[in-house]
Parts: structure tokens; C-alpha cells; sequence
């Protein structure tokens, strides 16, 4: 069975969600969905149609913008969700089986010379003002799963070469990068860019590479436009079993679960503070910051939706000081981990 | 690869020598794919020279390379070893080759006595893909220490080269490997180089990194070199340090995409010309090297990013940028466009001054010389050439003037007339080279 039908029976007879979609749903199904993934052969790029033929230049930035370069290597490592071994909010130890190999996007120094930082779940910012591109330098460094990966942005302009995403036959450059392969991506920074955007694996296993850690945020401001007094992205996704194979369901912001463990976000009074939220798995989540409101739309809010990598922003000017909880207020997800702190100092 | 500039032609045209009369094997495709081999693989042992031999063990390395089989390994045990050892073709795919890994020294092989072939290199790697070579030293070979042409990986780790004709670790024409914790010393061309880099639609970046290079010609050469990072690394007491450079006498010019970023890049002061423990070879009448004294240079290239390293004691000049103008087609081949000269920090605090700290001619266009600290003494001296924000897009402003002047250090009767000499800091245990004496170096 290639990888396609195998995705497809295993999605056909899924009540469970764990994955939150038609994705493997038990352990033993993620090794299979491993092994076909690490089968998949490179695509010959067979163009069946016009399109495929199609050749794109590859953007510069605009007149007074630049190329904001990035040097990104998907390497995997183990990783422990709760440090700490410790829920600081409830003042409950966690287990202590919990360590996994996870999948993550890790900074680089120019030309792959220095990791800038430990290896973690959740890759790097992107960061571009409109008229500039984004080049990300990305090389798949991970020998463990065997697996083709990419990059695949959201929110930005790119032409199909730069999609980072695997198609079958009708894959291009920039939709596999094998172990040991690296690829650079240009993407653009346009008017209708400005925000705040994931990016992620979209290779031949992206459903549960993606669950292991490969994502990331982008943002794009406005040309000259100063960055927030305090700005966060949160990603908000779970670790299940049957793909840590760790037995119990972590409910994760940015890779860590509970108080302590979460990021902990500190502001002043006073101050601007910019709370980015993704949806980084399949599930529909809520965030909830104690003693705030911020304005979505028309309407003033302080528990809106996020959903499956939809982006939420939360932004106020600072004006209640105190120690703050922020959490998902799906109970099973806040009750698993999906909480934290925001201290906030006169 | 060492470029020779003939005076007479500095106004007009002009092509390198050839390195060396060393035959080389013809450039294949190193793209080919070679997968990797599944199985049980056999890990043989050559035989000591000296004490108890191994049950089974094989009296040559080349013997085991022969025998040895697609992801093999063969380990060679202390000792001297008079051969030139030949690792070719895709059987041989994913063989390691490993010696003292934490002494490489005492794993030795001798070109001395040797004739012919076997004294051209002492590790040849033709057309095998992902060959490892580790812990062993290389000297006295007419051509390469370590020469890996036509192979897609490489990995060349733990290796020492000295006294050899031409270069000590050498990649030619091949894709993606690294070289780490190397050293190249008292070599005729360079200690490292890595050339002739395929263009690639998905590169693949090597990797040189916390290697030492000392006593050679060049430190590290790179005719048409790319996607090449050297990184966490000495370059010192050679003629120059590092120079990634463009010549039509090799495929695919000029350099391009390469990062030199954080070594520490100083007393490249050494004045071969005046004495050295290998045998010169004689330039063509009325040609001249580069300038001697020069810590790091792009002599033609795109998007060269020269970066956060240390950069002192260079008495000629630190770290410059010039066009590539005595090819056939300079202007496609030779014209500097993206380079960045950036975040360096030049003359170690005040401490041990280059002759200049930056030069650059102005050629091309998008590159730029900006945010480097302790920089004295540049060329131009009103740095009108240097842009002073990086990146930039956008054209740069040629002084024919600045360009001459450099030209001059090149074409100089003797090397040292454009140094200004400063003292040196020391530097532990390191003492500076600029006239070699036998005595003083015992080599």
C-alpha cells in the first residue's frame, strides 16, 4: 500500500481524532505512515498540464526593501514538555515519562556556520516589513525519521516553486527536501502581507511531522512600522500518544505544557503588548488572558476562537498590572497543559 | 588555485598557470545518484607495522580498499605507510577510511619515497560518494594530501597535510561534504581548498569548520567555489589567508554564496619568496602572485559574505574585495556583484594592526563594507567605495585609482615594499612567520 492509499484507509475508520483529522490515530499507524513516507521516492515532476511547464523568476525586493535572509536546519532531538516536571498553577507534579524525539525548525548563523539556540519546537520568527523578501536557506539535517520535509509559509507571496509543498508528481523544487538536502526559499512581502502567519512542514508526512514540531510564525509589518513594546506568538497544538508515544495527551503552547513550563509573557503598565495566537493543530481552541479585553472587529472580546492555523491577535495598551493567567478555556485542553502566566509589573 | 598576474598584462588580459603537473582525472558528474548501500557492512583492519598483527588484517590500506565493499569500513593502525591509496568509483560509495582519530600524526602516509602515480596524492576519492576519512596524516606527496573530485558528500575529518606539492585537503568539482578539525601546513599551493563547485537548482552547502592553516602559499584557495561555509578556524603565517577567487581556466566562475564567517584571520605575512620548506615553483617570466600579506580576499564573485571574524596583523591588507578583471570575460565572470564585507572585527583592539583594514575597488554592484569595528586604515581612504549599510541593492561607485593602487602591491619587485608593519600580540604558543628559516622551523 503506497503512502496515499495507507493515509486514506487509516483516515476512512477514524472516530478517534487524536490527530485531530483523518491522520494515523494509533502508534503502530504512525509507524507505517513513517515508514511510507521514508519510501516516498523523489517526484519526477511529470507536468500533465500547461501549468506545470510554467517558469517563474525568482522575486527581489522592491526599490528601498531587502532580502531578510534566514538559515533554517529541520533537525530532530528530544524533547520534554513540562521541564520543570511541574504544574505550577494547580501545584501538581507531572509524571516523569515524557520525553520524546521531536521534529524542529532551528536557527542558524550565516551559511549553516553556528545553531543560535537549542533545538526546540517551534522554529524561529520570520520577520519582514512589505517591499522586502524573505529568503530562508533551509536544509533538512535529520537522519532519525528519514523523511522529506519543506517549508511551507502562509500569508506571504510566493510562486509555486516556493510553495514547500509536496505534490505528487507534480512536485516542484522547493516540495522535498530529503535528508541531508537543502533548499532556499524566496517569499514576498507584499501590502496585503501585513500580519501575523504559521508556517509548516507541507512534505509527504506533514500531518504528523507538523504534531512532532515543525512550525513556525512569520510576521510582516508595514514599512518603517516599529515592532510592539512586547510582542509573543503562542502556538497552540497537542502532543498525542501515538505520536510521542508517551501515554498521556499533552496540550501544548509552543512545545511545553503547564504554568512554569508554557512561555511566561511579561509587560509594564504603560506599555503596548502584542499577543499572537495560532491554531497549530487540528482542534478548535480559545484564548483567555485574565483581567484583559482587546478589540477584534467591532466588538471588544477576551476569549475569541483560534482555529486550525487561523491567527488571533491580542493587543491592548497595558493597564492592569498583577499576576495574570492566559489559557485555552476548552477544559480538557487548559486542564492538559494549555496554560500560562502573564506577569504584568506596575 | 595560486593566479599568477603578469605584469605586462595588467592593463590588459591575462590566465592563470595551471597548479601543477599533477594529472588529474577528468571532471564527471558528480550528481549522479548513488543510494546508499543497505546490508551488513565488514569493517577491515590493515596490518601494524610494528607489534602483533591483526587476525585477518591486510597488508596495504589499498589492499582493503579493495576489498572493502559500498559502506565498508577500513581501519588503519599506527604506523607509516608508503603508498598513494586510491578510492574510485561508486562501489566504493560510503566507505570510511580511519586512523587515529585523536592523533592523526601517528597514522602517517609518506609520499617521500614514492614514484609516479602513487606519489601524486596520498587520498584520492574519484566518483565514490560519501567517503569518510578520518585521523590520518598526509606528507610529502607531489600533488594533494587529500583529493576528493567528482563525489556527491564527502567527509574529510580529523586529517592532517603538510608538505605536500600542491594542496593539502582539496574538493574538486564535487557536491556537498565538509572538512572539520583539520590542519594544512607548509603546503606548495594551499592548505585547503575547495574548487570548481557545480551550480546546483537545490545547493548544497560544505561545510570547513575549526580547522588550522599555517605555512602554506594560501591558506584556503577557492577558484569558483560554492555554497561553501568556513567557519570556527585559524588562518595564519601563510602568504594570504583566504581567497575566494574566479579564473576561466576551471568550470563554472566565479565563487558565489560562500560565508566566511567567525575565524580568526591574521599574520598572513609569509614571505615564501624569500625562503620556504617546499620547492617553489617557477612562475612564468615577469609574473608576479597576489600580494603577499593579505588576511582575506574576493577576487571576482557573488555574494560572498565575509562576517564576524577576527582580522589583525595582516600587513598588506585585512580583508578587500576586487574584480576579477584579467579573465576573458570579466565582465560576466569576474564582476563583483552581492558581496559583503560585515560585523568583522579588524586589528585585534587596537593591538595588532593590518597594513589597510579594508580595501575595495568599487566594482559591481549590491555590495557593500559596513558595521566591521576597529577599522584604521582603509583603501580608499575616504571609503567612498564602501556604501556603509548592508545588504544594498543597488550600483557601487568604481575608482579606477583605488584599483591601481592595489595592483601595485602585486606587481611589486618585492613583496614587502606595500606592508606597513606593525607589532604583533601575542598569541600563545603561535609565533609569527614572515622569513622561513630551517632552523628556526625544523622542516
Amino acid at each position: 500500500m503506497n503512502r496515499r492509499n495507507f493515509l486514506h484507509s487509516a483516515g476512512a475508520g477514524a472516530l478517534v481524532c487524536a490527530l485531530g483529522g483523518g491522520g494515523p490515530q494509533t502508534r503502530s499507524e504512525v509507524a507505517r505512515a513513517d515508514a511510507a513516507a521514508r519510501s516516498v521516492r523523489r517526484p519526477r515532476a511529470l507536468g500533465t498540464d500547461a501549468v506545470d511547464a510554467l517558469t517563474f523568476d525568482t522575486p527581489r525586493p522592491q526599490p528601498g526593501g531587502q532580502a531578510r535572509e534566514y538559515w533554517v536546519q529541520a533537525e530532530s532531538f528530544i524533547w520534554d514538555p513540562v521541564p520543570t516536571g511541574h504544574d505550577e498553577w494547580m501545584k501538581m507534579s507531572v509524571p516523569r515519562k515524557r520525553k520524546f524525539r521531536a521534529l524542529g525548525y532551528r536557527l542558524y548563523s550565516t551559511g549553516f556556520a553556528t545553531p543560535i539556540g537549542p533545538a526546540q519546537m517551534g522554529g524561529p520568527t520570520l520577520t519582514g516589513e512589505v517591499g522586502d523578501t524573505i529568503v530562508v536557506h533551509m536544509r533538512n539535517g535529520d537522519e532519525h525519521f528519514g523523511q522529506a520535509v519543506t517549508l511551507h509559509p502562509h500569508g506571504v507571496r510566493y510562486t509555486p516553486d516556493y510553495d514547500g509543498t509536496y505534490l505528487g508528481d507534480f512536485t516542484r523544487a522547493g516540495g522535498f527536501l530529503a535528508p541531508g538536502e537543502e533548499f532556499t526559499y524566496t517569499f514576498e512581502c507584499v501590502p496585503d502581507s501585513v500580519g501575523v502567519w504559521p508556517y509548516h512542514d507541507h512534505g509527504p508526512n506533514h500531518s504528523v511531522n507538523i504534531t512532532r514540531g515543525l512550525f513556525g510564525s512569520l510576521i510582516v509589518r508595514e514599512k518603517g512600522a516599529a515592532a510592539p513594546d512586547v510582542e509573543e506568538v503562542l502556538v497552540l497544538h497537542q502532543l498525542p500518544p501515538q505520536v510521542t508515544g508517551v501515554r498521556r495527551v499533552f496540550q501544548c503552547i509552543n512545545g511545553r505544557a503547564f504554568a512554569g513550563n508554557t512561555p511566561t509573557i511579561r509587560a509594564t503598565v504603560g506599555q503596548d503588548v502584542a499577543i499572537h495566537v495560532i491554531g497549530g493543530d487540528s482542534m478548535f481552541h480559545t484564548f483567555h488572558v485574565h483581567g484583559h479585553r482587546w478589540t477584534e472587529g467591532d466588538r471588544d472580546v477576551d476569549c475569541p476562537t483560534v482555529g486550525p492555523n487561523e491567527v488571533v491577535t491580542a493587543r491592548w495598551r497595558e493597564d492592569n498590572a498583577g499576576r495574570w493567567l492566559y489559557h485555552c478555556h476548552v477544559f480538557t485542553h487548559q486542564d492538559a497543559g494549555m496554560a500560562g502566566w502573564f506577569l504584568v509589573n506596575p | 588555485m595560486r593566479v599568477l598576474v603578469p605584469i605586462a598584462m595588467i592593463a590588459g588580459l591575462a590566465l592563470a598557470a595551471p597548479a601543477g603537473a599533477v594529472t588529474y582525472p577528468p571532471p564527471g558528474d558528480p550528481g549522479n545518484v548513488q543510494t546508499k548501500p543497505g546490508g551488513k557492512h565488514h569493517t577491515y583492519t590493515v596490518c601494524a607495522k610494528k607489534g602483533k598483527k591483526a587476525k585477518g588484517c591486510l597488508k596495504t590500506i589499498q589492499k582493503a580498499i579493495d576489498k572493502a565493499k559500498a559502506g565498508d569500513t577500513v581501519k588503519v593502525p599506527d604506523g607509516t605507510y608508503k603508498e598513494g591509496v586510491k578510492i574510485l568509483g561508486a562501489k566504493k560509495r560510503y566507505l570510511s577510511l580511519i586512523g587515529n582519530t585523536k592523533n592523526p600524526s601517528k597514522v602517517v602516509l609518506e609520499g617521500k619515497s614514492l614514484k609516479g602515480a602513487a606519489k601524486a596524492n596520498g587520498v584520492l576519492i574519484n566518483g565514490a560518494n560519501e567517503v569518510t576519512v578520518r585521523g590520518i596524516q598526509t606528507q610529502h606527496y607531489d600533488g594533494n594530501g587529500f583529493f576528493v573530485t567528482n563525489a556527491k558528500g564527502y567527509h574529510l575529518n580529523d586529517l592532517v597535510a603538510k608538505y605536500v606539492g600542491v594542496y593539502g585537503l582539496y574538493a574538486f568539482n564535487s557536491i556537498g561534504g565538509e572538512m572539520r578539525r583539520d590542519v594544512g601546513a607548509w603546503n606548495n599551493d594551499s592548505g585547503f581548498y575547495i574548487g570548481q563547485t557545480p551550480k546546483q537548482t537545490k545547493p548544497i552547502r560544505s561545510i570547513v569548520s575549526d580547522v588550522v592553516s599555517y605555512g602554506n602559499v594560501l591558506g584556503f584557495s577557492g577558484t569558483n567555489m560554492r555554497y561553501v561555509t568556513i567557519t570556527k578556524s585559524k588562518w595564519f603565517n601563510n602568504g594570504l589567508g583566504i581567497v575566494p577567487n574566479a579564473l576561466d581556466s576551471e568550470k563554472f566562475p566565479p565563487p558565489e554564496d560562500n560565508v566566511i564567517t567567525d575565524n580568526d584571520i591574521f599574520w598572513n605575512n609569509f614571505d615564501y619568496y624569500k625562503g620556504a620548506p617546499f620547492k617553489l615553483r617557477p612562475p612564468a617570466t615577469g609574473d608576479v602572485p597576489y600580494p603577499v600579506g593579505v588576511g582575506v580576499l574576493i577576487f571576482g564573485g557573488r555574494r560572498n559574505v565575509i562576517q564576524n571574524n577576527r582580522i589583525f596583523g595582516n600587513w598588506s591588507l585585512g580583508a578587500g574585495m576586487l574584480e576579477q578583471f584579467l579573465l576573458k570575460d570579466a565582465v560576466n565572470d569576474g564582476t563583483l556583484i552581492g558581496n559583503q564585507i560585515t560585523n568583522n572585527q579588524f586589528g585585534l583592539n587596537g593591538t595588532d594592526l593590518n597594513g589597510r583594514d579594508v580595501f575595495y575597488d568599487g566594482n559591481g554592484s549590491d555590495n557593500c563594507v559596513a558595521g566591521n569595528t576597529g577599522v584604521q586604515v582603509t583603501l580608499p581612504t575616504d571609503q567612498s567605495t564602501f556604501v556603509g549599510t548592508c545588504p544594498f541593492t543597488g550600483a557601487n561607485a568604481y575608482s579606477e585609482d583605488t584599483r591601481n593602487v592595489a595592483v601595485g602591491w602585486a606587481t611589486a619587485p618585492d613583496q614587502e615594499t606595500a606592508w606597513i608593519k606593525h607589532d604583533h600580540a601575542p598569541q600563545g604558543a603561535i609565533t609569527p612567520l614572515v622569513l622561513y628559516s630551517k632552523d628556526a622551523y625544523g622542516v
